[in-house]
């Protein structure tokens, strides 16, 4: 049986051909992701390790909440004091900073995007000079070669520099390699360095340092150093050692990977999902055609068990070399992305990639898995076949009755449900809710199609009526042929099925952000100009300095500006990590309303106050008047009243406070917003002198940010334009891998297709032979994939609203207040996948229209 | 019956010096040998032989389904081999009609709809009075909307006749079409052929291997390699087997 | 003729035996008999043929004794073995152990070469052939210069010939063919008739042909002739014209 195993599947060659390609597009996706996020993890921890390499022990001031940059600053006495220890060989200050952007000689900053740019003070153990110097004076940096080489920068000129602060002019006295001598490691944007008095006053704002670097003598013994260290700083200061940093580190670095390796790898399952669907109808036609051959070999002497494990075997086969190919592609995949992402402006690191057990087992697993998986109904099937099978024209493989397909589908979607009801209502950690949510959706999804057979025929049928009346016959066998196998119909349909409700729901989704967002300037904004960083829109990392708004607010064009900070998980509230958010007490409210419930933010004290919206408020309890406990970074904790409450969180999230309370406890001082307004503007007056007015002021304005290249004005149209047409193109990234997920789906279609054309071989004879022209018979072909494309499209739409709306409800009301649906996109969407399966059809329906009629006839 | 008598215009469909050649050195097949052979109109004629003869090529070959290697082939005055596939395909579609052994009928259309299935992929209406005549003839008004799978053996082949008379064509083509029957329901289906031939007016090549099927023809036509050997006018069944076993023993 | 004569020279051993066998297609409307209470005994050693016309339930006897097809009532025994008390998967090794196959058409698996078709039912059976009478058979059906070719080389004669190796590879008590020359030209069905004449004569097996040509079943060194499911006649040393003869009285 073995051998017919095998000689079965070189038969078919490009049957074998395609259904191993399938199944290798699946196994390499998956694999291309964990080789590519591994890599980048390898190198992260690489990078991890040279940060800290000669560096045995750092001082610093534990943090429990806020961002790194926040710490207490260590100051200069402490790490005198330190240097003093017996076997402390040496002990620098270290200051690190994000947001220092130096501008080049064509005006554009070296702006962050994914990396940070960095600046820092000069790092003896970690920086190699390769040109010129180390920085020494209040007018002197050095900037890491490959950021020198990138944008062109030259020792002895004098560049602009946009640092936390302010920004200022420095001259370039050295270029360095980040951690090798010959080669320059650093994965930053850029990394700006300055000595160290200079990197105080300019990245600082004053004294101190983020930590204390200590080198031990070698030789010494490492513990008794470090508990000596210790004893000398005190219990306000950590001594963290080096591995324990490294760790630290890396751990960091590895939350972002593993955010952004899970997203890619959530494509990836789509795509092996959708392959899985592929598989199975493909299995299960393919078996359907090999009834009688099948029924021979039990006519004379195979039992049904060895017939059932033949089919699997050939599965087997086919996922095992699935596996091996995918395995190589996978590989190539994980290269090719990290150029793609490269091109994009992901600078990623250059390691090596390779294969990690772990990658190995779930490549082993997705291959032979769906292979496998896949193959189980119809092996089951196969195992039934009756030896009468062997002398029939028109033996059929048995058929599972539909009213259990109807119980078993109503159930899963049911279950499902309810899994995603949970996930997305019961409050859950992010674990558990992933899980629950990715467990339902993939429930309803296998529950829908396992359920759609039972609509399909009827379905088929409103579907391809227009097709008859325009197209006369051929119309009505495409209508006929579609519903005539709902099984058939709804199992191809299911693949395109799930790209498209997906690419619906991010469409939902995306709408209702999108109209939220409009709602909330058009409705709660009352500012006429909008600041931001100009590469980071919303990105918490990111920020600009003080002093354009300094500056802008100097100009009498404008009246009145308003800055504004983000914190992520940076406070502490009744034990849990929340995010802030900052304004002005008394100025904020002319620009944001955030629709006060209670209370009064104009009145409210700077520096004893708090807003919260009003979802916090229930679940602490609180009223206007009561009094919170917050802890900050710095290690300090104040008890705020509680000055108002407000009804809309998409402009503040729900924890704000004064500027003036966050200069206390923060030392990030960037701004990552401010509103501003004309001076005398008004809806009321007149259009022409509105237009005056906006022209003015816009002058003015650019006059100034001219030289700040690294902050954008927008006034109220173009700020809504760039945000919305951010998310657009954050939409059309998902549709692009979800367009991959409806190619697979595409090419199942082609194959079921032919592989049905086949089926109907004797039947097309006899059209063929009773006058159906060629013409006539392809139209037909290609009809009939359209409906089937168009039956799964309208299922995957319907899912991907319901999903939609359910997200769009789960999702906090920062980013969705109401929801919206873009009725066109999805209209577009039904009429793009059948236009999609008129493709699909042209070679099958090429192959029937060849088909000779003689031959056709008398198939057997 | 002397075949010279039958004049052109009389001849429904016509063989000259047809051969048909399949494959080429060991699996050198000669189907068809240089047949000369005319079939009449409104006659019923049966072209019958021992599996290999040739009977169901020649008929292929005469519908426009197969091409030959050598020799022409007409229905009424059209050489066949003038025909693009396109041309052949509306010639069968507009002029011949077709019942096979089995499969005849599409699966996913009605009785009713199989019957004017070659009408309506002309897109033509069919001609009413005729198709309720066609329809009344064959007995079948009450099962017009049953799709094949309600209907039996011999109701399909029924139908399936019906398909082929519906469009009033210049010939008819049955290959075996009781082969797959029991005597009763085969009895029908040829006890309307020859209704259709004797009230209808309609012309039948039908290629069998059962004396009884041949029995109900007014000629019988005998193959045997690839080459008529013998014809019989006024067949019955009695003659048929003799001839048969004569056949045999060459 | 008399019906049932059995020939006094055969050996009285039976390979095959039908009792009282009725087989029903379908239900109330469309219920059809395809076999009447039939009672039929094949003797072992000899070459029998079942004839009869279209719809007449010869196909399904033959299926019903080869163990093909459930029957719905009576008994079926070959060789001491009574096929009703066994399972699906007793009968399938019955099957493959006991009995050879020569359908009308698709008798080979068109993956595996003619020498795999050969030893198929042993291959499933695990076991090997006995290579001297494998080599016999395939002498005998002249084919030694083909084994490595696929069905698709091999013409349509050559094909059954393969198919009838195959049912004598195996050594089986019985063999059940299904109009094996029905697909073929008179002088290849000829050639194909004469090996499993041989068989019968010279390597002592035992054979129960379906067919519908007298030529074929003139081979046979009895025919039975069934109508509508029922025996109605039983002929002796066959020749083609009393095979003729009895057909004609069929029709009547």
């Amino acid at each position: 049986m073995f051998r017919l195993t095998l000689r079965n599947l070189l038969h078919k060659k490009i049957r074998f051909a395609f259904t191993t390609g399938i199944v290798v597009i699946g196994v390499t996706f998956v694999v291309g992701v964990f080789a590519l996020t591994d890599s980048i993890r390898s190198s992260f921890d690489d990078l991890a390790s040279d940060i800290e390499s000669g560096i045995d022990l750092t001082v610093r001031v534990p943090l429990q909440i806020g961002d790194e940059l926040d710490r207490v600053r260590v100051p200069q006495e402490v790490a005198d004091r330190v240097a003093a220890v017996p076997g402390v060989a040496r002990v620098d200050g270290r200051i690190v900073a994000r947001n220092t952007s130096v501008i080049d000689d064509n005006g554009e900053p070296i702006a962050p995007r994914g990396p940070p740019t960095l600046g820092s003070s000069w790092f003896p153990t970690q920086f190699f000079v390769v040109d010129g110097r180390p920085p020494d004076g209040p007018d002197e940096f050095a900037i890491n070669s490959k950021a020198a080489t990138a944008h062109d920068l030259v020792v002895g000129n004098t560049y602009d520099i946009s640092g936390p602060n302010e920004q200022r002019s420095f001259r370039l006295v050295g270029i360095y390699n980040f951690g090798d001598p010959d080669k320059d490691k650093s994965l930053a944007a850029s990394a700006v360095a300055f000595d160290t008095a200079t990197a105080q006053e300019f990245l600082n704002g004053g004294e101190g340092f983020n930590e204390v670097s200590v080198a031990i003598e070698p030789g010494a013994d490492r513990a008794t150093v470090q508990q000596a260290v210790a004893d000398v700083v005190g219990s306000e200061y950590e001594v963290v050692d080096q591995s324990a940093k490294i760790e630290e580190t890396q751990a960091d670095f590895g939350q972002f990977i593993s955010i952004f390796g899970n997203v890619l790898l959530a494509f990836a399952l789509i795509g092996v999902f959708v392959s899985a669907f592929i598989i199975n109808n493909v299995f299960q036609i393919v078996l359907g055609q090999r009834v009688r051959e099948l029924g021979l070999l039990r006519a004379i002497g195979a039992t049904g068990r060895q017939v059932s494990r033949s089919v699997i075997g050939e599965a087997a086969l086919v996922g095992f070399l699935s596996t091996v190919i995918g395995l190589v592609a996978g590989l190539g995949l994980a290269r090719l992305l990290r150029i793609m992402l490269k091109s994009g402006g992901f600078a990623l690191p250059d390691g090596p990639i390779g294969l990690r057990p772990r990658t190995v087992v779930f490549a082993v697993v997705v291959g032979m898995g769906v292979t496998l998986v896949s193959s189980i109904l119809p092996a089951l099937r196969a195992r039934r076949i009756s030896p009468m099978a062997a002398l029939s024209d028109t033996a059929k493989l048995a058929k599972g009755s539909l009213a259990t397909r109807a119980r078993i589908g109503g159930l899963m979607v049911s279950i499902g449900a309810v899994l995603l009801g949970l996930g997305l209502f019961g409050g859950f950690d992010t674990k558990p809710l992933l899980f629950f949510i990715s467990v339902g959706a993939i429930m309803v999804f296998i529950g829908t199609t396992v359920l759609s057979p039972v609509s399909a025929s009827q379905v088929a049928r409103h579907i391809g009526w227009p097709l008859q009346k325009v197209f006369g016959v051929p119309g009505k066998l495409a209508r006929e042929n579609a519903a005539r196998s709902p099984r058939r119909t709804s199992s191809t349909a299911g693949a395109l099925m799930i790209g498209l409700a997906l690419v619906s729901m991010a469409g939902v989704v995306g709408q209702s952000i999108k109209e939220t967002f409009a709602g909330t300037i058009d409705n709660s904004v009352r500012a006429d100009y909008f600041i931001q960083s100009a590469s980071g829109g919303f990105d918490p990392n990111v920020g600009f300095s003080a002093e354009v708004v300094d500056r802008l607010a100097a100009l009498p064009e404008l009246d009145l500006i308003v800055g504004y900070r983000f914190g992520l998980d940076s406070i502490d509230v009744n034990g849990s990590t929340k995010n802030v958010f900052t304004t002005d007490f008394a100025a904020g409210v002319s620009h944001m309303d955030p629709d006060v419930l209670s209370g009064s933010i104009a009145d409210a004290d700077p520096l004893g106050s708090i807003l919260l919206h009003k979802d916090p408020a229930r679940d602490l309890q609180v009223t206007v008047g009561d009094t919170l406990v917050v802890g900050f970074p710095d290690g300090e904790v104040e008890a705020l009243t509680v000055a108002a409450i407000y009804a809309d969180s998409t402009i503040y999230d729900n924890y704000v406070i004064d500027n003036a309370m966050w200069d206390r406890h923060f030392n990030r001082s960037e701004l990552m917003f401010a509103t501003a307004t004309i001076s005398g503007y008004s809806d009321s007056l007149p259009d022409d002198e509105k237009t005056a007015l906006l022209a003015s002021s816009a002058a003015a304005i650019e006059k100034v940010t001219d030289s700040y290249p690294t902050v954008t004005v927008e006034n109220r149209v173009q700020f809504r334009e760039t945000q919305q047409a951010r998310l657009d193109s954050f939409l059309i990234v998902i549709s692009v891998f979800l367009g991959l997920a409806l190619f697979i789906a595409l090419v199942g279609i082609s194959i079921t297709l032919a592989l049905s054309v086949f089926e109907r071989t004797r039947e097309i004879g006899l059209l063929r032979a009773v006058g159906l022209t060629r013409r006539q018979l392809r139209r037909s072909v290609r009809w009939e994939a359209a409906i089937v494309s168009v039956f799964g499209a309208l299922l995957g739409v319907a899912l991907g609203l319901i999903f939609g709306i359910a997200a769009a409800i789960a999702i906090p009301d920062t980013a969705i207040k109401s929801v919206a649906i873009p009725w066109r996109n999805l209209v577009i969407y039904v009429i793009v996948a059948a236009v999609a399966g008129l493709i699909a059809a042209i070679l099958p329906a090429r192959r029937a229209a060849k088909m000779n009629i003689l031959e056709a006839i008398a198939t057997e | 019956m002397d075949s010279t008598s039958i004049t052109m215009e009389a001849t429904a469909a016509r063989a000259v010096g047809a051969t048909k050649v399949y494959g080429s050195g060991e699996t050198r097949v000669c189907a068809l040998d240089g047949v000369t052979a005319e079939f009449e109109r409104g006659r019923f004629t049966a072209i019958m032989g021992p599996s290999g003869s040739g009977k169901s090529t020649l008929m292929h070959c005469l519908a426009g389904l197969d091409t030959l290697t050598e020799g022409r082939v007409f229905i009424g005055d059209t050489d066949l081999s003038t025909l693009s596939e396109r041309k052949l395909t509306l010639l069968r579609r507009d002029k011949v009609g077709f019942v096979f052994q089995a499969f005849n009928l599409v699966p996913t259309l009605t009785a009713i709809e199989n019957i004017t299935l070659p009408m309506d992929l002309a897109g033509r209406d069919p001609d009413r009075e005729w198709l309720d005549n066609v329809i009344d003839t064959v007995g079948l008004r009450d099962r017009l909307t049953h799709r094949p799978s309600e209907l039996s053996g011999g109701q399909q082949q029924r139908v399936a006749v019906s398909r082929a008379l519906a469009s009033n064509p210049e010939i008819i083509f049955a290959d075996e079409p009781t082969g797959n029957l029991d005597s009763t329901s085969g009895a029908e289906v040829l006890d309307f052929m020859r209704h259709a031939v004797d009230e209808l007016g309609q012309t039948i090549v039908m290629v069998t291997h059962d004396p009884v099927a041949a029995a109900h023809a007014d000629r019988a036509v005998f193959l045997v390699d690839g080459r008529i050997v013998d014809e019989m006018a006024d067949p019955t069944a009695e003659l048929v087997l003799d001839e048969m076993k004569l056949l045999s023993r060459r | 003729m008399s019906l049932l004569t059995t020939n006094p020279t055969a050996t009285d051993l039976v390979a095959a035996r039908a009792i009282n066998l009725t087989k029903i297609y379908g239900r109330g409307d469309t219920e059809v008999r395809a076999l009447d209470g039939i009672d039929v005994e094949f003797h072992q050693g000899q070459f029998t043929a079942i004839m009869g016309p279209s719809g007449s339930g010869k196909s399904t006897l033959m299926h019903c004794l080869a163990g093909l097809d459930r029957i719905t009532s009576g008994s079926i025994v070959i060789g001491g073995t009574d096929l009703t008390a066994l399972n699906e998967r007793r009968l399938t090794l019955l099957r493959r152990d006991r009995i050879g196959f020569v359908f009308q058409a698709f008798n080979l698996v068109p993956t595996l070469t003619a020498l795999e078709n050969i030893t198929l039912p042993m291959d499933l059976a695990g076991t090997k052939p006995d290579p001297a009478w494998l080599d016999t058979v395939i002498d005998t059906v002249g084919l030694r210069d083909r084994m490595t070719h696929r069905p698709s080389e091999l013409s349509g004669g050559q094909q059954q010939r393969v198919a009838v190796a195959r049912a004598l590879a195996g050594r089986p008590e019985l063999i059940f063919a299904d109009e094996p020359t029905g697909n073929l030209d008179s002088t290849t069905g000829a050639e194909i008739l004469s090996f499993m004449r041989r068989a019968v004569r010279e390597m002592e097996q035992t054979i129960i042909m379906v067919t519908h040509d007298p030529v074929a079943a003139s081979y046979a060194d009895r025919v039975v002739f069934l109508v509508d499911g029922t025996i109605v006649d039983d002929l002796v040393d066959p020749t083609a014209d009393s095979v003729l003869d009895a057909m004609k009285r069929l029709g009547n």
